[in-house]
């Protein structure tokens, strides 16, 4: 008859002498393995990019004329130290909604602007205050937008995201871990943006809109935060560059 | 073992178990969350919510691949079995784990809106037709889904309400749950990734549990259990009787599929189905321990004449008749009904 010597595992029993320190250091090993992946994969992960809320600059006003493109920007005539005169500004609310409908009254008009600045490079974009704090007409006062400058026919490659988290609101906050929460931003009519991998007139930013200068076509939303190639005209509005598209020119690149 | 249900029923093993398990979550954790920033030089960090998200996911996927390790390592040696013992609170705090990552996701990229949270998980991303761009998170939600269902079932009171077969059958979401977190993240966040780190770690850990699974499942066939052979009037031969170890058993498998165990105590054998009536355990891989047979993965135990668990308890298994004929150990394959007492037969020591 053979004889068996193999350790036996009981749960409720005390293990065998062999098999205790071979189970501490299988236990010890996966708590150390477990550990050492903690700062392996925390310790790796890609720089999320300079924008932010501007929360240490305060609440900013300034003065200028919107322009409904339809999304609203604003052509800041009486800035400050922060935001100065000649920027331009697109707009929008808190959480993930635009200020479109809120702004459209204005259109043309002269108004006074309050809320927090988000800033990535270029791009910069004020978050209103609720109500009219945020946003209401200067009675009295006449003033015009920039006229429109067409810079021509442009193919872009890079990404379509949402203005907003773009700008700082997250950070990342472009990629395709981020599609879903780009695409509910500009479902929310937040600006859409157009993140070019080649400056364009020294921006890489783009305002981007449909081929006939309305919102982000539907057609496009697939495409949201994807690596494509568009092609499209390109106009400056004051200092912010307008990338109007053609949804059948999208192409998706490796 | 148990006659009533309980929480949890806590012993010395348990809480060495779960002492090494947290250790090492909490080490994740806390290294991630705490320290890793430190070591970022990011001019602006990363929003604390993506953060703290990004920790409990890959952790949960971590701890959901050594979970799927376990069962291969102790296929392939036995001294794994006890990693198995308490796999099942190993597996209620990867459901936690993971439910704490989507609540972050949940609360960030789904809230914020006009519309509630839950519905812009669904709406947001419709992009279904499509590879690149395609809305990963429906795969983490069928992960959570089916760890959450795990994690509600794991309690012997399920076991016993489901059966074992069904409740094992359940468990099998387990690879349901696996295959969608890799599809979550192969989707996801390692198509956005600049340093490779993780990618790498993804593909290790993945690879681990298909190479572990691969390794147990050819082991078994080259090694597996025999085939009992038919002899006169319908039984089957089991093995030589000098081939059972004292306090252990041989293992057989029957014309109609199930396993037959063939205990030797005292230099008398027995019997006994080799599924356990707790999980289906194995317990032909089991032992004799103070004249019972012991379940290698849970300790439940039977008289192994009767099939019957010790009173209190009130576990049975089917017995099966048995012969020994010039040293071959015979076996009738009709199996008894569980509980029934057979007559041990002697066998020269």
């Amino acid at each position: 008859m053979k004889k068996d010597t193999t350790p036996f595992f009981v749960g409720y029993l005390k293990p065998a002498k062999k098999l205790r320190s071979f189970l501490l250091a299988v236990g010890v090993g996966l708590a150390l393995l477990l550990t050492t992946f903690g700062i392996v994969i925390g310790g790796t992960q890609d720089d999320p990019g300079y924008g932010s809320f501007r929360f240490d600059y305060g609440p900013q006003t300034v003065s200028g004329v919107v322009e409904m493109l339809p999304y609203p920007i604003l052509h800041v005539t009486d800035g400050n130290e922060r935001v100065p005169a000649g920027e331009t500004l697109m707009l929008t609310a808190g959480g993930k909604t635009g200020v479109a409908q809120r702004a459209a009254r204005f259109d043309g008009k002269k108004v006074k602007a309050t809320g927090v600045v988000l800033e990535r490079g270029a791009l910069n974009m004020l978050q209103l205050r609720g109500g009219k704090r945020g946003l209401d007409a200067i009675d009295g006062e006449e003033a015009t937008a920039p006229t429109p400058e067409p810079l021509g026919k442009w193919k872009l490659a890079g990404e379509i995201c949402d203005g907003k988290c773009l700008a700082g609101a997250m950070r990342p906050g472009r990629g395709l871990a981020h599609k879903a929460c780009a695409a509910l931003c500009l479902i929310g009519d937040i600006p859409a943006v157009f993140v070019s991998t080649k400056p364009v007139e020294g921006a890489d930013f783009l305002m981007v809109l449909g081929k006939d200068g309305e919102a982000l076509p539907k057609a496009a939303y697939d495409y949201i935060a994807q690596y494509i190639s568009v092609e499209g005209d390109i106009t400056r509005h004051g200092n912010l560059l307008v990338f109007t598209i053609d949804p059948g020119t999208i192409e998706v690149l490796e | 073992m148990s006659v009533k249900y309980v929480p949890v029923q806590w012993n010395k093993n348990k809480w060495y178990y779960n002492f090494f398990m947290v250790a090492g979550v909490a080490g994740f954790l806390f290294l991630f969350l705490y320290v890793s920033p430190q070591l970022l030089s990011h001019e602006k960090s990363i929003n604390p919510q993506v953060h703290n998200a990004r920790a409990f996911g890959a952790c949960a996927f971590l701890m959901l691949s050594i979970i799927l390790c376990i069962g291969p390592l102790a296929r392939l040696d036995k001294r794994f079995l006890p990693l198995l013992y308490n796999r099942r609170h190993f597996g209620v705090m990867t459901a936690f784990v993971a439910l704490t990552h989507f609540g972050y996701i949940l609360d960030w990229y789904f809230a914020f809106s006009k519309s509630s949270k839950y519905e812009t998980l669904i709406f947001s991303n419709t992009s279904y037709g499509q590879i690149v761009g395609f809305p990963f998170e429906a795969f983490g939600l069928i992960a959570l889904v089916s760890l959450l269902i795990l994690a509600t079932t794991s309690h012997d009171f399920w076991l016993k309400f489901l059966t074992a077969p069904v409740w094992k059958r359940i468990h099998y979401l387990i690879y349901v749950a696996y295959i969608s977190v890799a599809a979550h993240i192969s989707l996801g966040i390692l198509q956005d990734q600049q340093n490779h780190a993780f990618t790498a770690i993804f593909l290790v850990a993945a690879l681990t549990v298909i190479s572990l699974h691969v390794i147990a499942f050819l082991h078994e066939r080259k090694s597996g259990d025999p085939k009992a052979q038919s002899d006169t009037d319908g039984w089957v031969r089991v093995c030589e009787a000098s081939e059972i170890p004292e306090a252990r058993a041989k293992i057989a498998v029957l014309p109609n599929g199930d396993r037959v165990a063939v205990f030797r105590m005292d230099n008398k054998l027995s019997a006994i189905s080799n599924a356990c009536a707790h999980q289906n355990g194995p317990l032909g891989e089991g032992k004799i321990l103070r004249c019972l047979v012991t379940c290698p993965w849970h300790g439940f135990q039977y008289d192994v004449r009767s099939g019957r668990s010790p009173a209190p308890f009130t576990e049975i298994i089917p017995t099966y008749k048995i012969a020994v004929r010039d040293n071959v150990v015979l076996v009738d394959p009709n199996a008894n009904p569980p509980g029934t007492y057979v007559e041990p037969v002697e066998v020269p020591a």
